[in-house]
Parts: C-alpha cells; sequence; structure tokens
C-alpha cells in the first residue's frame, strides 16, 4: 500500500478544482446569456484554472495517496459521503481531462466563433469539465454515479447544440436513453455491492475483497460493467455513439472520444480488484470482438466524424480487452494514447469540416493536403500513431494490449490484430479520401488553413501522439499507477515477433488503401470491387435496426397491452370502480332529500319505528 | 275491562295522525294531525295506567297535554309569520333550503 498524503488543506484545492467549473457554468448560464464571447473567455480561463490546479494536486499528492470524506445525507443510521481519492489512476485521468480539456476549449474558441448560441456550448462544457472531475476525483460508489449521471446529461446538452436539426435532436435523445439502460445496470450494481459489503466507499470495498476475495460474485461486478458497457458504448449499447456525433465536433472530440467514453475504462480500474475471472474474459472477448466488429463499421462510413466515432468504439474494445486479460494499467495507458491522438484527429476533423462549411462526407473532401497543410500534416500523424506505426504512442499501448493477448489468450488475439489490420485500413482511407487526390466539390477547393487557434492545440496533440507512448518522458506522479503493468508486459516473451507482426499490420493496411484509394476514382472502389462486403460494413450489422425491431414489434406492443390492462384494471377497476360504488350510493342517499316535510316526517317515524323493533326485539336480536 | 280496544283507538287516532301528517299539504292540518298523534299517545298511557293500577300513565299525559298546548301555540305563531311572509300556508311552497 501506498504512504498517505498527511498535509493540511489539500480537500480545499481539490474542492477548487471541482468547483471552479460549476461556478463557471452558473455564472454563464445566469448572467452571459447575452454575451457570447464573455463566456467564451470566462469558460477558457476556468479550463486554464482547473489545468493549474490539477497539477498542484499531481505533483503536491507526488505518488501517496489522499483520501477524505464529509458527511453530505445521514439518514437514521446510514450516511452518504462526500469524498475524494486521489491515487495513482486519478492522477492520470486527471491530467488526461485538465489537459485535454484545456486544448480543446482554446480550439473551441476557433470553432465556434461564428456560432449564435456560445454561451450555452461553453456552459455546457463547464458543465461537463465539473462532472467529469467529479468522476474522477469521486472516492465512492453512489458519488461516481452521480457525477455518471451529471456527464450523461451534459452530453446530452452538448449533443443537442445544434438542436433545431433533426438529426441532433434525435441523437441526444438516443444517447441518453440507451445510457439510461446501461446506468440501470450500474445501480442495481451500486444497490448489490452495498448489499454484500455495507460500505460503496472504494477502499473499504478493497480492504474488505482483500480478507475475504469469496464475496465478490460475477453478478455484482457484471452488473457494475453495465455502467461501463453503458458509458463506453461497448456491446450491445454502443449504438449512441455514432449518432452522437450530431453535436459540435469539439465535442466529439473532448466527450465521446477522450475523456467520457474513457471514464468507463477508468471506473472498471478503480473497482478491478472486484473482478471474477469468469467477468474478465466476458469483457475480454466482447471488447475483442467490439474492436473487430466497430473495425468493420468504419469501413463503410462515409461521414468523416462517424468513421472517427466507430474507431473511437473499436479502441474502447482495446481497452475493454486490455482490462479483461488482467492488464488494467495497460488499458490505462491506452486511453491515455488514445485521448491524445483521438482528440487530435477529431479536432482535425474539425479543422476540416470549418474549413469546408460543415461538409463532413469524405467523398467530398480530396487534396485538402496543400490548402490545410498543418492540419494535413497533425492528421497524419494521428492516424499513424493509431495504426500503431512504430514508435509513435499507439504502437507502444497497443502493441502492449495484442502482446498480452498474444501470450494469454489466441482467440481475443486474433480479434484485435484483425481490428488492428482494419484500423490501419480505414484510418489510411480516411487520410487519402481528405488530403490527397483531386478536390472533389467546390467547398473543398475553396478551403483554407484554420486560424492559430484552431491549429495550435492540433499541433500540441500532434508532439504527444509522437511522443505520448514514451511513459518515462512523463513525471512519476502521473504515469506512476501503470509502471507495473507496463514492466510486466515488457517481461512477457515473443517481443520481437510482435513487432513483426504489428509492423505488418499497419503496412499492409496502409498499402490495402493506397492501392485502393490512393489514385483516381470514380464512386467508391471498395463498393466497385467487393459490394457485398462493402454492404455488410455500411449496414453496421443491422443493430440499429434490430433495436427498431424490437423497440416498434415487441416493446411499444407490451406497453400498449399494460397501457389496456392500467385503463381496465387500475384506472378501471380500482379508481373508477371505487368512485363508483360510493357514488351509488351518493344517489340512493340522495334520494332521501327530497326537500319535502312529508318525506321526512315519513322517515323520521319510519326511523323510530325501526328503532323500537330494534329495541324490543323484533328484528332477530 | 279490557284494554285492547282502547288500545286499538289509540293506535287507530295515531295512524289517522300520522297519514295527515305525510298526506296533507296545508300547514294547519299536519298541526292538527300532530295533535291527533298526541292524543293517540295519550289514550294509551291512561289505558296503561288503569291496566297497571299505578298513576305513572296518568301522570305523563298531563305533561303531555301541557307541552301540546304550548306547541300549538308557537306552532300557530309560526304558522302565522309564514302566512305574513308567504301568503300561503302550503308545505311544498317553503322550500328555501331547497336547491
Amino acid at each position: 500500500m501506498q504512504p498517505y498524503y498527511e498535509t493540511e488543506g489539500m480537500e480545499s484545492v481539490i474542492l477548487s478544482v471541482l468547483l471552479l467549473p460549476l461556478l463557471s457554468s452558473v455564472v454563464t448560464l445566469l448572467f452571459l446569456r447575452k454575451n457570447g464571447n464573455v463566456a467564451s473567455l470566462l469558460s477558457v480561463a476556468t479550463s486554464g484554472g482547473i489545468l493549474v490546479f490539477s497539477l498542484y494536486i499531481i505533483f503536491q499528492t507526488g505518488d501517496t495517496v489522499f483520501a477524505w470524506e464529509m458527511t453530505w445525507l445521514k439518514l437514521a443510521g446510514w450516511e452518504l459521503k462526500f469524498g475524494f481519492l486521489i491515487d495513482g489512476a486519478a492522477r492520470l485521468l486527471l491530467f488526461v481531462v485538465s489537459f485535454i480539456g484545456f486544448l480543446i476549449h482554446i480550439f473551441s474558441l476557433g470553432y465556434m466563433h461564428d456560432d449564435k448560441a456560445k454561451p450555452r456550448y461553453f456552459g455546457g462544457l463547464s458543465i461537463f469539465m465539473f462532472s467529469m472531475l467529479g468522476i474522477t476525483l469521486a472516492d465512492n460508489l453512489i458519488m461516481i454515479f452521480v457525477f455518471w449521471e451529471l456527464v450523461g446529461f451534459s452530453s446530452y446538452l452538448l449533443i443537442a447544440h445544434y438542436f433545431s436539426t433533426d438529426e441532433a435532436a434525435q441523437a441526444s435523445k438516443k444517447a441518453f436513453i440507451v445510457n439510461r439502460v446501461g446506468d440501470f445496470g450500474f445501480l442495481i450494481g451500486i444497490v448489490l455491492t452495498y448489499w454484500t459489503f455495507q460500505t460503496v466507499n472504494l477502499q473499504e470495498i478493497r480492504n474488505l475483497v482483500d480478507f475475504d476475495p469469496s464475496l465478490v460474485t460475477t453478478t455484482l461486478c457484471l452488473a457494475l460493467a453495465c455502467g461501463f458497457i453503458g458509458k463506453s458504448a461497448q456491446f450491445p449499447l454502443h449504438v449512441w455513439l455514432p449518432d452522437a456525433m450530431a453535436g459540435p465536433t469539439p465535442v466529439s472530440a473532448l466527450i465521446h472520444a477522450a475523456t467520457m467514453v474513457a471514464a468507463g475504462i477508468y471506473l472498471l480500474f478503480r473497482i478491478d480488484f472486484m473482478f471474477t475471472v469468469d467477468a474478465l474474459s466476458l469483457l475480454a472477448t466482447l471488447g475483442a470482438t467490439m474492436g473487430l466488429f466497430a473495425g468493420f463499421c468504419a469501413l463503410g462510413q462515409r461521414d468523416i466524424k462517424k468513421i472517427l466515432a466507430y474507431s473511437t468504439l473499436s479502441q474502447l474494445g482495446y481497452m475493454s480487452a486490455a482490462f479483461g486479460l488482467g492488464m488494467p494499467g495497460i488499458a490505462l495507458f491506452h486511453l491515455m494514447t488514445h485521448a491524445f491522438f483521438k482528440a487530435l484527429m477529431f479536432l482535425g476533423s474539425g479543422s476540416v469540416i470549418h474549413a469546408c462549411h460543415h461538409e463532413q462526407d469524405i467523398f467530398n473532401y480530396g487534396g485538402l493536403r496543400k490548402k490545410m497543410p498543418i492540419t494535413a500534416l497533425t492528421f497524419l500523424t494521428g492516424v499513424l500513431a493509431i495504426s500503431g506505426v512504430n514508435f509513435l504512442s499507439g504502437y507502444f499501448s497497443k502493441d502492449a494490449i495484442l502482446l498480452g493477448a498474444y501470450n494469454s489468450n489466441m482467440i481475443v488475439f486474433v480479434l484485435l490484430y484483425t481490428g488492428a489490420l482494419l484500423t490501419s485500413l480505414y484510418m489510411f482511407r480516411l487520410y487519402f479520401l481528405t488530403f490527397e487526390g483531386d478536390s472533389r466539390s467546390k467547398s473543398a477547393k475553396d478551403a483554407t488553413e484554420s486560424s492559430v487557434l484552431m491549429t495550435g492545440p492540433l499541433l500540441v496533440l500532434a508532439f504527444l501522439s509522437v511522443v505520448g507512448g514514451y511513459h518515462t518522458l512523463f513525471p512519476d506522479p502521473i504515469v506512476g499507477v501503470l509502471l507495473d503493468d507496463i514492466s510486466r508486459v515488457a517481461a512477457m516473451p515473443n517481443h520481437l515477433w510482435m513487432v513483426v507482426l504489428g509492423t505488418l499490420a499497419w503496412i499492409i493496411g496502409g498499402g490495402t488503401s493506397k492501392l485502393f484509394y490512393g489514385r483516381a476514382f470514380n464512386g467508391e472502389p471498395l463498393e466497385a470491387r467487393f459490394p457485398t462486403l462493402y454492404d455488410l460494413c455500411k449496414s453496421k450489422l443491422f443493430f440499429d435496426e434490430i433495436y427498431g425491431f424490437y423497440v416498434s414489434k415487441i416493446q411499444d406492443p407490451f406497453a400498449r397491452f399494460i397501457e389496456v390492462m392500467e385503463l381496465l384494471f387500475i384506472s378501471g377497476l380500482l379508481v373508477r370502480g371505487s368512485a363508483g360504488v360510493s357514488a351509488l350510493f351518493a344517489l340512493l342517499a340522495k334520494a332521501c332529500y327530497a326537500g319535502k316535510i312529508h318525506a321526512y316526517s315519513f322517515w323520521f317515524i319510519l326511523g323510530i319505528i325501526s328503532f323500537v323493533a330494534y329495541a324490543i326485539g323484533f328484528l332477530g336480536n | 275491562m279490557t284494554p285492547h280496544y282502547f288500545l286499538f283507538l289509540a293506535f287507530l287516532l295515531f295512524g289517522v295522525g300520522f297519514l295527515g301528517v305525510v298526506i296533507r299539504r296545508n300547514l294547519l292540518i299536519v298541526l292538527m294531525s300532530l295533535e291527533l298523534m298526541l292524543n293517540g299517545v295519550n289514550i294509551a298511557l291512561v289505558t296503561f295506567s288503569r291496566v297497571g293500577l299505578n298513576l305513572d300513565g296518568s301522570l305523563f299525559v298531563f305533561f303531555i297535554m301541557t307541552v301540546a298546548a304550548a306547541e300549538v301555540a308557537v306552532g300557530l305563531a309560526l304558522l302565522v309569520a309564514l302566512y305574513k311572509k308567504r301568503q300561503s300556508i302550503f308545505s311544498e311552497d317553503a322550500t328555501l333550503l331547497r336547491n
């Protein structure tokens, strides 16, 4: 166990880093609704402040563990705590969130400069930063769950930024509802956890599990993993992420690529001691399948952001597989490098989309390298990094996952390796179609390089995508948590073989892509040569249709059936029924009130006679 | 002596009075019918007093007659007041509390 951090006052620093973005969003949404420029500057300044505070926290706590909590709610004997737990994983994610968040805020200044609803956008970004930092710092499951819902909410807000378009409105609803499904499982998992351990504090649970490992069950950890599956868009809840691309591009970069979806992996890391062998192997298989499946889907897409979204799904599958193979540190490592190069590529695509006046179809691009050299170059860096080109960041983290899989689970390895081939194939396809060849539309012909606000973050991220894999370059407080697993993987056999295979993967993928897309063509070359394969990729294996079918043909009729039952029994029999019975009595009683003195005297005397009859025993008593 | 005839007469008087109260619309007649019912009760009480050889019933009759006289006085006064106000002593015209 690492030593505890003991200095006074750290909790107030953490509280301020958490509350700063909340304050900023409240101020924005209350006072700056009309003043977009001030709101955006405030939000960027806030994220800069978060970065400074986070670095202070990271370096101040060093390699110790800081834990602090206070009572939030007290209900009879039950207490809900509000607390922070800063350990290695929290420091790493804190760095990723605050650093990439800061870059994306700056990029947003350029990307959104002519947007009408800037205050709403930047307010939403600040709420997101608040919720994401909450997940990062939280020390118990209920608090994580609260912030978990809050990130879902801010993601909903930001996807629906262009709410006047039907696509964005539908996508935001879809993202929210699909996430609810996963979160329901997560909630059940939390209840089960409390049931089993009588606490939701992560450290206390860890101690209890260390004491008695038989306490954890596969059901329990799979229920908790439902939260991960929903938020990280893993099979079978992956359908929301590609649609979420309807939001502004910087949002896709920040939320739907670099941080929020990665929060699922972070959650798994925080509770990894609760996972049983069965659950782990299930997660590994699911993740590897997702890595392969999303690759196929990406191959059939034409929208630049959807391709990147499927690639995110695929990379999240890699992380899940790494976690399932018992290398959570490597999963976090890949989370970090992926955050760099995926944020880079999303921001690059944002730069392209901005330059081409919100044209997103890659078949309408082409030849942009000469017009936007910085964007093209940085984007190429991202493509090379994600494809695992030797000695770039993706190479280290992805090959570590592949090597781990090769040495422990051959099926997972084959899936992941095929996924890696596909990754380089669709990534180079994207690159060639967008930046090489001739311009295929007017907007692509007129494109110009974006402003320095947008290219600046791209250059920083490109630099990190190149060197991000050398963990020794980072200071120890940030990457300390990875070292165990990295050295474990470094000690594994078959290294040379893996280098050869990994290199082959990106060369084959890139070469095939060059063959198809690197020269003049009409239409989609893949469709022309392999129409069946292309249709299959494009169909995304019909998941949307299956869910649509399920909802319209099974769930809706069931809901209608329940509605009829409700009308019949609850509102019909119970509510109207009881009201009807008393109304009947009321009618009878009302008939007695004739308003005639004769009638009253008649009832009066009849009453007396009955009373007397009862008193002298005529009524059988 | 047989008390049955007297009791039968008492029941008859009471019944006639009751029917008068229930059926007649003229409140003066209703008041008179009430007196008839009271007198029916009085006869029954006197009969029981004779049969039982004590004065309890007869004593009670005096009270009833006194109360009845007072009641008639109050009732007639009310009727006069009602007539002054409404120009009618028919029960169906006194419908202020209805509806």
